[in-house]
């Protein structure tokens, strides 16, 4: 036998018991959804890199231990949960699970937060009509399997025309061992309706369990919705999200997805552009330190004419830690008009850090502007040197050039205490003194 | 204050400085001259600690102290201050934060308190003026897009706000016109002072009409091959460094 092995031979059978139950559990639609997650993690497995898609992402480990459904985890926190804004919207999800306690949300007019298990008992709510609709889990093992094994989550809903003024917090919390959780994210932005949303993923302390998060985000007519994702989970745990997006006519859509956590951390992220007239943001900022492995791979997919992408990926690697890009367009035989610029820099901060990037434009119309630009270096020696001789300690002079480096992508972000949070974050993370 | 002892410096296997002593007495400005080529800007760029240069021979003392020991920036702690020829763009780093940081770092390494944000501003206002630079280049990053003549007043603005005691000025006229040459040396003669010294290194006379120096060395072929008062400066402006040269060959 010489097949090429595309899976480990290993199954998970505690968590495929949890799921097999899940399936003769609630309303039609949701038990379609289930099993349809449940079939497609039995039919790809855990890939082994022999499959392109999955080619830098090292799964063996994770494979091969015997996973739990995540219990539910602790009712508080000590240290206290990641918080940006006072008087935010908060919504804090615990091992997948709507914690009400530690949320907050006042009623504002044109919101709706509610938790995900309020919509698993009926067919006639606005959950069961979406919800599975946009994650793509046909590729995608692990969205599969969460879309298997979700419980609970949250149901964020802007109407048609309101305006969120307050900043939308969503904080994931993964505590515990040996758990897999499947926190789950639906946002509806409805027509021209306006919001701002930070999804935060940390751990309770070194939790050493399996995130499965899947978010799916609907950009109606005209919305507008900027959407950041921080990942600052422990470093002792795994982290595998599928995080999907669709945008119909004229509506804008900035994602920022900040990766600095988890052991293994890999991040799918796709938005697929369904109407004219769009605007999109992808932008990352990755940290990579220690033994890391920080995998990003996104898609945007330009179906219709007149759209504008911009997709700017920042990422710091230093030790001997792994960071792997891919950064998909595709550009439909009928997008004429596209515009789309993708930019992918690497900064290597140790001869043991690594970078895998892979720019894959599939550009099918012929009346386009697609742009891509791949670099990978190291900080200079001259600007080292100018702000040394002008007394600028040495270490000192290299954060000041990680910090310029991350933040032409960190500079887009419109709320200022999201950015000094992520600045404040990616000093502790680099270990440089904190300077702003 | 500077004393400078048979210094051999080279760039990879090129010897470059081939035996240079020069002493510098506080409140004195001395003018380096010399063709291209002769090694001025690695003299300039040895005495600020640029690691593309590697001292062979000889010693470097500031105030008693060995330099060559001193890594770039505690050079700067110690009041060394290097105008470059080519100011160094650092996108994403403001003007003012750069300077901050620097600002506090010295003060800091010389156990003084550091200064605020309002205070640095109110301490820079003045100093900005003195170069003409509009207010708005503090917020930019520290020289991109900045023109010619203003990253070279921007070196100046920044010698004037960390207040050095040794100052080198590395070619600080090239690529100026005479109103921008004007504004740098009126920065330059303003921080003139009893207890700083200047080392001037410049390719062009010009220079030296508005800063006038008390000695003037040529460097030829990495040593100091002949030294003088002012009027050096304009009998090379006047007979080019071909007599130089040819009176060092005839020596040789």
């Amino acid at each position: 036998m010489s097949a090429v092995l595309t899976r480990y031979e290993t199954t998970w059978p505690n968590v495929e018991a949890v799921a097999q139950a899940h399936i003769g559990e609630g309303p039609l639609w949701l038990r379609n959804l289930r099993s349809r997650g449940l079939r497609v993690f039995q039919e790809l497995g855990i890939p082994t890199p022999k499959v392109e898609e999955w080619k830098y992402t090292p799964l063996r480990d994770i494979a091969e231990r015997k996973w739990e459904l995540a219990e539910p985890g602790p009712a508080w926190f000590e240290p206290a949960l990641p918080s940006f804004v006072e008087g935010a919207v908060r919504i804090v999800l615990v091992n997948g699970r709507f914690d009400a306690n530690l949320s907050d949300f006042p009623r504002l007019p044109g919101l709706t937060v509610s938790p995900i298990r309020e919509a698993l008992t009926d067919d006639a709510n606005p959950v069961s009509a979406v919800l599975g609709t946009i994650a793509r889990i046909e590729k995608h093992p692990f969205g599969a399997l969460a879309t298997a094994l979700f419980e609970d989550g949250v149901y964020v809903h802007l109407a048609t025309g309101s305006v969120i003024e307050s900043l939308i917090e969503i904080v994931h919390v993964t505590s515990g061992e040996g758990g897999v959780c499947a926190p789950r994210v639906l946002i509806v932005a409805e027509k021209d309706s306006v919001a701002k949303i930070v999804e935060v993923y940390v751990t309770d302390g070194a939790a050493d369990s399996l995130t499965l998060p899947v978010t799916e985000v609907i950009v109606e007519r005209g919305a507008n919705l900027e959407h950041v994702r921080v990942q600052d989970e422990a470093t002792t745990n795994a982290h595998i999200a599928l995080w999907e997006t669709r945008q119909a006519e004229g509506s804008e859509y900035r994602s920022y997805n900040v990766a600095f956590g988890g052991r293994l951390a890999r991040t799918d992220q796709g938005i697929d552009l369904q109407g004219e007239h769009c605007i999109t943001r992808l932008d990352g900022v990755v940290a990579a330190t220690g033994n890391q492995l920080i995998d990003n791979h996104t898609r945007l997919d330009h179906a219709l004419p007149n759209c504008n992408s911009f997709e700017i990926y920042k990422q710091v690697i230093d030790d001997e830690a792994t960071v792997v890009f891919n950064g998909q367009i595709f550009v439909h035989a009928h997008a004429q008009k596209t515009d789309a610029k993708q930019t992918n820099q690497a900064l290597l901060m140790s001869p043991k850090a690594t970078i895998n990037s892979k720019p894959q434009l599939e550009i099918f119309a012929d009346d386009v502007k697609c742009t891509h630009g791949a670099t990978v270096g190291q900080l200079e020696d001259l600007p080292l040197f100018y702000m040394r001789q002008r007394g600028i300690p040495q270490e000192m002079a290299e954060s000041l050039l990680v910090y310029a480096f991350a933040a032409e992508v960190l500079e887009l972000i419109s709320v200022d205490e999201v950015k000094r949070d992520l600045e404040a974050r990616l000093d502790r993370k680099l270990g440089t003194e904190p300077l702003r | 204050m500077l004393e400078i002892r048979n210094l051999h410096a080279r760039v990879e296997e090129k010897e470059i400085l081939r035996g240079i002593d020069l002493t510098v007495r506080p409140g004195e400005v001395h003018a380096i001259m010399g063709p291209n080529g002769s090694g001025k800007s690695t003299l300039a760029n040895v005495l600020a600690g640029r690691e593309d240069y590697e001292v062979t021979d000889g010693t470097i003392q500031l105030e008693g102290e060995d330099l060559l020991e001193m890594e770039p920036d505690a050079r700067a702690h110690a009041g060394v201050f290097l105008a470059f020829q080519y100011p160094v763009e650092i996108p994403g780093v403001s003007n003012v934060y750069f300077l901050r940081s620097a600002l506090n770092a010295i003060r800091k390494a010389r156990g003084e308190e550091e200064m605020d944000s309002m205070k640095f501003m109110a301490y820079i206002r003045e100093k900005i003026k003195l170069l003409g630079l509009k207010d708005e280049l503090l917020q930019r990053s520290v020289n991109e897009g900045f023109s010619g003549g203003e990253k070279k007043r921007n070196e100046i603005f920044q010698m004037a706000v960390l207040e050095p005691r040794l100052c080198v000025l590395d070619e600080t006229d090239s690529g100026l016109d005479i109103d921008a040459l004007q504004t740098v040396a009126h920065g330059v003669n303003s921080l003139r002072s009893a207890d700083r010294g200047f080392v001037v290194v410049t390719h062009y006379q010009r220079l030296l009409n508005f800063i006038v120096p008390d000695y003037v060395h040529v460097m030829v072929d990495g040593r100091l091959v002949k030294s003088g008062g002012k009027e050096l400066a304009l009998e090379l402006e006047e007979k080019g460094y071909g007599w130089i040269e040819a009176e060092v060959a005839a020596q040789a």
